[in-house]
């Protein structure tokens, strides 16, 4: 009995002390659905979307040169219980891509606590505007991304596969899913060039 | 407690081959990136090959005299019996820290960050040590469920996967190189510490057949062949940049919106692990003092934590037990060797007996 | 030994302490020597109008003649009483077990031996339905508290000479009796023994129900979470073990008849599974494993998810949920584990109190813990909807009830400090508990691990009664059992 007592007196001693406490509670968790990057006044802002159950979206600006910096930033000094878990979609404006892509989703790639199924396409800022606004637009371009994605396998709009294409030998280009704001969001594809990543007009 | 019993040989190598599948459960960018998919099948063969010829002299000592090298060193070799029990002991523990290091480092570095790895460890120590104490023939039985959650982690991994498959970027071409060949069939081999598990503890179980662990060493192939696959056309190049590739193609896999299959990867690796030290604790516990003795399982569970802090804190340590290179050194002369020795020994007892 | 009315009243009063429901009725029997007699009875315990007339009639007008003590106590005993159940005694010893159990001793003053007349007439409970174990479509008979009566059902049922009950008494101031019961030619003679040493080693001094033995019958003693020993409140089910060569322990008093060995599967099984098509019959055995897991596992996975890995929910849950959590102020864990605690109180209450206050029991408990507790905020509606689906769940396989509580406290707790790891790590010392246990010899977890694919056939599905029938599989034939096979037939 005694045994019995101290063993589990340690195992509970070591459980406290485990660190394992140190646990992202879903109450005070801040989940990011999307994250948007574009240019303002000269400087990258990352755009944080909280996943939340109102109407509009929750959106917490974070200046930073890249995406890696930018969630670094944001647990410190503007979201403490940041996950990126469940990012969905990470939209990149035709502003900044040249700039932050290449090291963005290489961040993405190397860092096991991304989501598998999240998006990275490119838009343009009329897209960034509306995302914005509502929810809806959000289901929208996700609704139109699994349909681009069912109808041309060869879109890139998985973040490994963009990984791959980047890092494969032999290929020039890839191609990725284009938000533009026309009517109701359109979502289109992109070729970019590999070395030069330059935009050509498909 | 069922320690005097004699079990099924088959469940035996069930576990067994619970434990060596979960070496690619743990692989960490051990494998050349350069090597293609029909070139790493090639050299799981040539791997798996080398472990069968690692298993043969404690195949022939239990064919031969249904027995194991711990209890013929107590019967043929009473002066022998300590130094020998000590070797397999350091062997064991060496063995433990082996795997418990990259598991331990996996669930740090990948799953839970927060997590103070020297704690975890304890308490996963201790699970091990309750687990060794009630013998061979229990974890054998604990196999079973493990089996059952395996073939269900399995199926949810590479039918999560099934998707992400790219065959138009990634062909069956043979690619690679002699160096690539050697280290990689290298690591195949580290399944052959089955066999002094084996050499250890085939003792207690019944009607053995030459084709079980053949059939073992096979399903193992398949296995490593079929994460090795998934790995390359699933993730492709992505897996270069990421740690533990297993790892990450249960995080790619998903069904729809519902993903979190590396949870079950995680649950899988976590018994596995726990399954393999618990065995090691056994043996260490069957060669030194009696089968489930709880005072020498508690002992030499002290000593692999002690080990573990000691390689924590110094990298040099650290270095050293996840080599794999003495590990597989140590795996000869416990599979082969002392195995060999006893067969020519027990022939000679026999001659003597006629 | 030639026995002195006298002496035994004198020994029985000071055992007893002058105790009032002793009573010694001495009288003198219709002879020329005047020889004396004694009925010696417990206040209540028996009878009166069968004591009148099948023993002390009888007794008092028979004209013995001349004979002496001993012609007159054989005479007593073959041609004059007209009980039909009449034991010698051995000893004077023995008095006391039998007045205790309702029988009447006679004794002739100068005479070597001692009768055991049954004439039992206390009150006791008719058979009844048993609340426990309730079918749709099989026998409403449950056992009730005479032993007698208990192993009069079992024998109506199983008509053979194979069939045996061996009486033992445990138990030193109660001296319970209990039937030991087996069919003979099914029975491992060696599972026998092992139970009879353990039954004998039983140094209690009161006996009161069945469950006092149990842990004098389990192999780990009472360590593990889950029972070695089986019970059961119906004849049917009993009958059904015993043909796989289990044993049956009826004690005197209880309704619950004890069946070892017992293994984990057999919670699963009930008389229905029986009568069902096997379709039906596979459904409702998966699903009570379901609810196993489901009763066992969800509460510590909610936690787990709740505060380790929040990702793992499907995003319209983890809003409601993360939104509704919110609201609490009480950490996730904390919730669960108060709600669990505050269900088993008033499930006990409800069990212990009056029925007709059962009713507002029901009433309070939903109304301020499915409701007002939810509209004050105090807790959140996913947590509840948590609780209340495992608690319900864990009355699918009742028998199983206290290690699934205790084992759903225990990942509560772990899934709360340690998330999924601690919640994985945890099954697998649970489950190398449960592979370690044995009863009386066989592994506990049979059928499953020891694998026993012709037992298959009974475990997860139910096979056609065809299939069934061809083979009976002996408890004792089980893998890696300790006992012997060989039986007393």
């Amino acid at each position: 009995m005694r045994r019995g007592i101290s063993i589990l007196l340690t195992v509970a001693a070591a459980v406290m002390l485990s660190g394992c406490n140190n646990s992202r509670q879903i109450e005070t968790a801040s989940i990011i659905k999307n994250v948007s990057v574009d240019r303002r006044g000269g400087q990258v802002v990352y755009t944080f979307y909280r996943l939340s159950s109102s109407e509009k979206p929750w959106g917490i600006d974070v200046p930073a040169d890249s995406f890696e910096q930018a969630c670094a930033l944001a647990r410190e000094q503007y979201i403490p219980n940041l996950s990126l878990a469940k990012l969905e979609l990470l939209m990149l404006s035709e502003d900044v891509y040249r700039q932050v892509m290449q090291d963005d989703v290489d961040y993405i790639s190397t860092q096991a606590s991304f989501s598998p199924i999240a998006y990275v396409t490119l838009c343009d800022d009329g897209a960034i505007e509306r995302i914005k606004e509502t929810n809806r637009t959000q289901s929208l371009i996700e609704e139109q991304l699994i349909l681009l994605k069912k109808n041309n396998p060869s879109v890139n709009i998985n973040y490994l596969s963009i990984f791959n294409n980047f890092a494969r030998r032999g290929e020039d280009s890839f191609t990725v899913p284009f938000i533009s704001s026309e009517k109701e969001l359109k979502v289109s594809e992109f070729e970019i060039d590999r070395e030069k990543m330059k935009k050509t007009a498909k | 407690m069922q320690t005097e019993v004699k079990f099924s040989s088959k469940r035996f190598l069930l576990a067994l081959l619970l434990c060596a599948c979960s070496v690619i459960l743990l692989q960490n960018n051990d494998l050349s990136p350069n090597a293609s998919f029909t070139f790493n099948a090639i050299c799981i063969a040539a791997g798996l090959a080398v472990c069968f010829l690692f298993f043969l002299p404690s195949l022939i000592l239990k064919k031969q005299t249904d027995s194991d090298v711990l209890t013929l060193a107590r019967r043929f070799t009473p002066k022998l019996r300590i130094p020998i029990a000590i070797f397999y002991a350091l062997y064991f523990v060496y063995a433990a820290l082996y795997f418990l290091l990259p598991y331990i480092d996996m669930f740090h570095t990948k799953y839970f960050p927060e997590v103070t790895p020297c704690l975890i460890t304890f308490i996963m120590l201790l699970g091990c040590a309750y687990a060794a104490c009630k013998g061979v023939n229990v974890i054998s039985r604990f196999g079973i469920f493990l089996f059952l959650f395996a073939l269900l982690t399995n199926i949810l991994m590479f039918g999560g996967s099934l998707s992400e498959l790219d065959f138009s970027h990634y062909s069956f071409e043979l690619n690679g190189e002699f160096n690539a060949f050697m280290q990689n069939t290298l690591y195949f081999v580290t399944p052959s510490f089955i066999a002094v598990i084996f050499a250890c503890c085939s003792g207690v179980t019944r009607n053995f057949r030459f084709r079980q662990p053949v059939f073992t060493l096979i399903f193992t192939g398949l296995k490593y062949a079929a994460v090795i696959f998934f790995v390359w056309f699933a993730l492709g190049d992505y897996v270069g940049r990421q740690t533990y590739p297993a790892f990450v193609l249960s995080r790619v896999a998903h069904f729809g919106p519902f993903a979190g299959i590396e949870s079950f990867y995680l649950a899988l690796s976590t018994m596995s692990v726990f399954m393999i030290v618990s065995l090691f604790l056994c043996c260490i516990s069957r060669g030194t003092c009696s089968d489930g003795n709880r005072k020498c399982v508690l002992i030499f569970t002290l000593i692999i934590f002690a080990l573990y802090v000691t390689a924590t804190y110094i990298n040099s340590v650290k270095e050293i037990l996840v080599n794999p290179i003495p590990l597989l050194l140590l795996t000869f002369v416990a599979a082969v060797m002392l195995p060999a020795a006893y067969i020519f020994v027990g022939r000679k007892s026999n001659a003597k007996g006629n | 030994m030639n026995y002195s009315i006298n002496e035994i009243k004198l020994s029985l009063q000071s055992q007893f302490d002058n105790s009032a429901d002793l009573s010694v009725r001495v009288f003198t029997l219709k002879s020329a020597l005047k020889i004396q007699a004694a009925v010696i009875t417990m206040e209540g315990l028996v009878d009166k109008e069968q004591l009148s007339q099948s023993v002390l009639n009888p007794l008092l007008t028979f004209d013995y003649g001349a004979r002496d003590s001993a012609a007159v106590s054989v005479i007593a005993y073959s041609s004059v009483m007209a009980s039909s159940d009449v034991i010698k005694l051995s000893s004077a010893d023995e008095i006391v077990t039998y007045i205790t159990s309702g029988f009447a001793v006679l004794m002739i003053d100068g005479a070597e031996e001692l009768y055991a007349v049954g004439v039992q007439g206390y009150s006791f409970r008719g058979v009844s339905e048993p609340e426990s174990e309730v079918v749709q479509r099989g026998s409403r008979e449950g056992f009730t508290e005479p032993l007698r009566v208990n192993m009069s059902m079992i024998r109506r049922r199983m008509k053979t000479p194979d069939l045996k009950f061996e009486q033992m008494t445990v138990g030193t101031d109660s001296k319970t009796q209990l039937m030991i019961c087996y069919l003979q030619s099914q029975v491992s003679l060696d599972l026998l023994n092992k139970l009879k040493n353990r039954l004998s080693g039983c140094n209690l001094e009161t006996v009161l129900a069945s469950g006092y033995l149990s842990d004098y019958l389990e192999d780990n003693g009472s360590g593990s979470l889950f029972s070695g020993v089986g019970i059961s409140e119906r004849p049917d089910t009993v009958c059904g073990k015993l043909t796989e060569g289990r044993i049956a322990i009826i004690v005197d008093g209880t309704p619950a008849v004890m069946i070892v060995p017992h293994l984990f599967v057999e919670e699963f099984q009930s008389v229905d599974d029986y009568s069902n098509r096997t379709y039906y019959a596979a459904f409702i055995r998966l699903m009570k494993y379901l609810s196993f897991f489901v009763s066992v596992f969800l509460p510590g996975l909610y936690v787990a998810l709740a505060q380790f890995h929040p990702e793992y929910f499907p995003t319209w849950l983890l809003i409601n949920t993360s939104e509704s959590l919110a609201q609490t102020p009480f950490p996730v864990t904390a919730e669960v584990l108060a709600i669990t605690v505050v269900y088993e109180i008033m499930k006990e209450a409800g069990l212990r109190i009056p029925k007709s206050l059962g009713h507002a029991v029901s009433i309070v408990g939903a109304l301020v813990i499915g409701d007002s507790a939810v509209n004050a905020g105090i807790i959140s509606a996913s947590t509840l909807m948590v609780v209340a689906t495992a608690a319900i769940c864990g009355y699918v396989t009742s028998p199983l009830y206290p290690p699934i509580m205790m084992l759903r406290m225990l990942f509560i707790v772990v899934g709360g400090f340690t998330g999924l790891w601690g919640i994985t790590l945890a099954t697998a010392v649970v489950l190398i508990g449960m592979c370690a246990k044995t009863s009386l010899g066989v592994p506990y977890l049979s059928s499953l691990s020891p694998f026993s694919l012709r037992r298959m056939r009974d475990v997860f599905i139910r096979a056609g009664w065809r299939q069934l029938s061809k083979h009976t599989i002996r408890v004792q034939k089980f893998p890696e059992t300790e006992v012997q096979d060989a039986n007393r037939g």
